[in-house]
């Protein structure tokens, strides 16, 4: 058996041991660990035949997210050409994202609504993470993507758009009403559960840092 | 850097004694701009420069301080919930015995 090239030893060393990183990010984008744990292995498929494409030393983890979306979407619109259903479905779907961002709303909405209550957030600590991971997986392809890369992954607003391949302005713009989308969600989830009164006095809106 | 290193100085300074001025200009930011910045200070995306600023400003001024502390607790609780999730344990075996039918070998 001939010795390992560098390709080999490179995937042994930087590629494979993402795959808990990977197996996340295909979870949100998937939505079912069994649908996930599919998108996972056609990945390391993917990326083990184009290893040489791969160099050392780079962010294997950002090359592993952009081939397992490329997986995910290429699976999808499989799916798309089969069933006409979909396509109204996703038309739903835009619109639905479209009441959820709530075009114009300061980005501090939830904070104006609580800080009387509540200044600095301790709340969220007690949303527990059920809750939090299904409103991450509620939020729009679009926006999901970047909060899920940026937020739970850690890569940079540069590294972001290399994935899923929009300009940083993009990346940017769907992180932040992402996020916005998802303090909405969860406020009302904290609220659901006591963990914030609803009977507290609403914030006078003529004070603060409103625009 | 100079004024980089005196802009520590003056946060260290100004921690634990937080203005209530509502025309402070912590950092020479107003708390629009300093607002305006959280997100990219957050993510680490701002320059050195604007990154001291606005850090200072956030940090010391008592009107700002909650809205960060606010997004702070606002991402801990999102990446607790992140880091909550692991793979199968039986995925890596999975993927090994598929790539080993593509020619990968262990070691
Ligand atoms: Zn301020």
């Amino acid at each position: 058996m001939s010795p390992p090239t560098d390709a080999e030893r490179t995937f042994r060393e930087e590629v494979l041991p993402e795959i808990d990183a990977i197996y996340r990010f295909a979870l949100r984008l998937a939505g079912s660990p069994a649908e996930a744990q599919d998108l996972v292995q056609e990945t390391f498929l993917r990326a083990w035949k184009n290893r040489d494409a791969y160099t050392p030393g780079t962010r294997a983890r950002s090359w592993l997210f952009t081939i397992c979306r490329n997986v995910f979407l290429r699976g999808e619109e499989r799916r798309r050409r089969h069933e006409e259903i979909v396509r109204e479905q996703s038309g739903q779907a835009a619109g639905a994202s479209e009441a959820a961002t709530g075009d114009g709303e300061p980005d501090h909405a939830v904070f104006m609504a609580v800080k009387d209550r509540d200044p600095e957030g301790t709340f969220w600590a007690g949303v527990v993470d059920e809750r939090i991971l299904a409103a991450i997986d509620g939020l729009p392809g679009d926006f999901r993507e970047v909060v899920v890369l940026s937020d739970l992954e850690g890569l940079s607003y540069r590294e972001v758009a290399q994935v899923v391949g929009v300009p940083e302005g993009t990346v940017k713009s769907r992180l932040f009403r992402g996020r916005q989308i998802l303090k909405k969600e969860l406020h009302e989830v904290a609220l659901e559960a006591g963990l914030l009164d609803r009977d507290a006095p609403e914030p006078r809106t003529s004070e603060g840092g409103e625009p | 850097m100079n004024w980089v290193r005196e802009l520590r100085r003056l946060l260290k300074e100004a921690r634990g004694k937080r203005t209530d001025d509502p025309d402070g200009l912590e950092g020479g930011l107003t708390c629009q701009e300093a607002a305006d910045h959280l997100q990219e200070w957050l993510d680490s995306e701002l320059d050195e420069e604007m990154a001291a600023r606005v850090g200072v400003h956030l940090e010391t001024c008592a009107r700002c301080y909650p809205r960060l502390a606010f997004e702070r607790a606002f991402r801990e609780a999102v990446e607790r919930a992140a880091r909550a999730e692991k793979a199968p344990p039986d995925l890596k075996a999975r993927v090994l015995q598929a790539l080993e039918s593509e020619g990968y070998r262990e070691e």
